[in-house]
């Protein structure tokens, strides 16, 4: 038997805790989420102390913020968001210097990846990519959203945002045939 | 080779460096950032009853005026109607008392 349980009832106490203001419950919330966070910002910049510091700012945010989130998956909503829009804003504002092939090698030493070689020249391919594409290319592939759930996050159409995958991948396949 | 698969892979969520919630935590404590606000219940409702109160006490001090400017207009224009019909009589009256003057 399966029971139904309101989301008001299941939704962690650690979050209602941190809207009280307990810190150890903020920081149980942060431990939750940082990877999230923290990728979307790395696979965006590729690199990693940009990454940290985006990823703080957001959570900063989002304490200052708290009372306005309404659940668990406003949450991942409002994060997904928050981090999204930030890193095309700073891209766009600063023009930030992407990854070298240097930095991408700590992405080659993580025991997950297949082909090292590979992923890294992947890595520094979406680093060329431009912003929007970039922040689509990362949602779509890191968090495994639909277009329809990404257009809600960086707020463009549907279509446009399909238009961007789909630019996004060819220009990809395009540079990995060239130089594979 | 699948692109979509490859990009899965290149893409993965990674951790950041251990003690993120700390440092994230010593920024807060630095006071860089005010704490939440979240408005009690309780603080809510009483806000709401006594914008409530004060309306119809307001509400109810504005209709008393208003009745009472209309009682004072209704009372002038009594005085002023029985001022003209005591006009009206003596008018008669002296027009009467000028005829029967004429005709003796």
């Amino acid at each position: 038997m399966t029971a139904i349980v309101p989301e008001a009832l299941s939704f962690p106490t650690a979050f209602q805790r941190a809207q009280a203001g307990d810190h150890d419950a903020f920081a149980e919330m942060i431990g939750r989420h940082e990877a999230m966070v923290y990728s979307l910002a790395w696979n965006f910049f590729g690199d990693r102390s940009r990454a940290e510091e985006v990823a703080q700012d957001v959570f900063l945010q989002l304490y200052r913020s708290l009372a306005t989130i309404e659940s668990e998956s406003h949450l991942l909503f409002w994060l997904r968001q928050v981090t999204s829009r930030r890193c095309i804003d700073q891209a766009r504002r600063a023009r930030f210097k992407l990854v070298s092939l240097d930095d991408a090698g700590e992405v080659a030493a993580t025991p997950r990846a297949a082909d090292p070689l590979l992923d890294r020249r992947l890595k520094s391919l979406i680093g060329d990519l431009p912003d929007v594409q970039r922040a689509v290319v990362t949602l779509r592939y890191q968090e495994d959203l639909d277009p329809a759930e990404i257009c809600r996050i960086v707020g463009m159409p549907v279509n446009t945002v399909k238009s961007h995958l789909h630019r996004a991948l060819q220009s990809l396949r395009r540079k990995l045939e060239k130089h594979p | 080779m699948n692109l979509e698969d490859d990009l899965r892979r290149t893409l993965r969520r990674e951790s950041p460096a251990p003690g993120f919630a700390a440092r994230v935590l010593e920024r807060i404590d630095r006071a860089e950032v005010a704490p939440p606000v979240r408005e009690h219940p309780g603080r809510t409702w009483r806000a709401v009853a006594a914008s409530l109160t004060l309306t119809a006490l307001l509400g109810g001090w504005g209709a008393h005026a208003v009745y009472e400017r209309r009682e004072g207009e209704r009372a002038r224009e009594q005085v002023l109607l029985a001022l003209r019909l005591a006009g009206q009589k003596v008018r008669y009256a002296q027009g009467e008392v000028r005829t029967i003057g004429s005709s003796e």
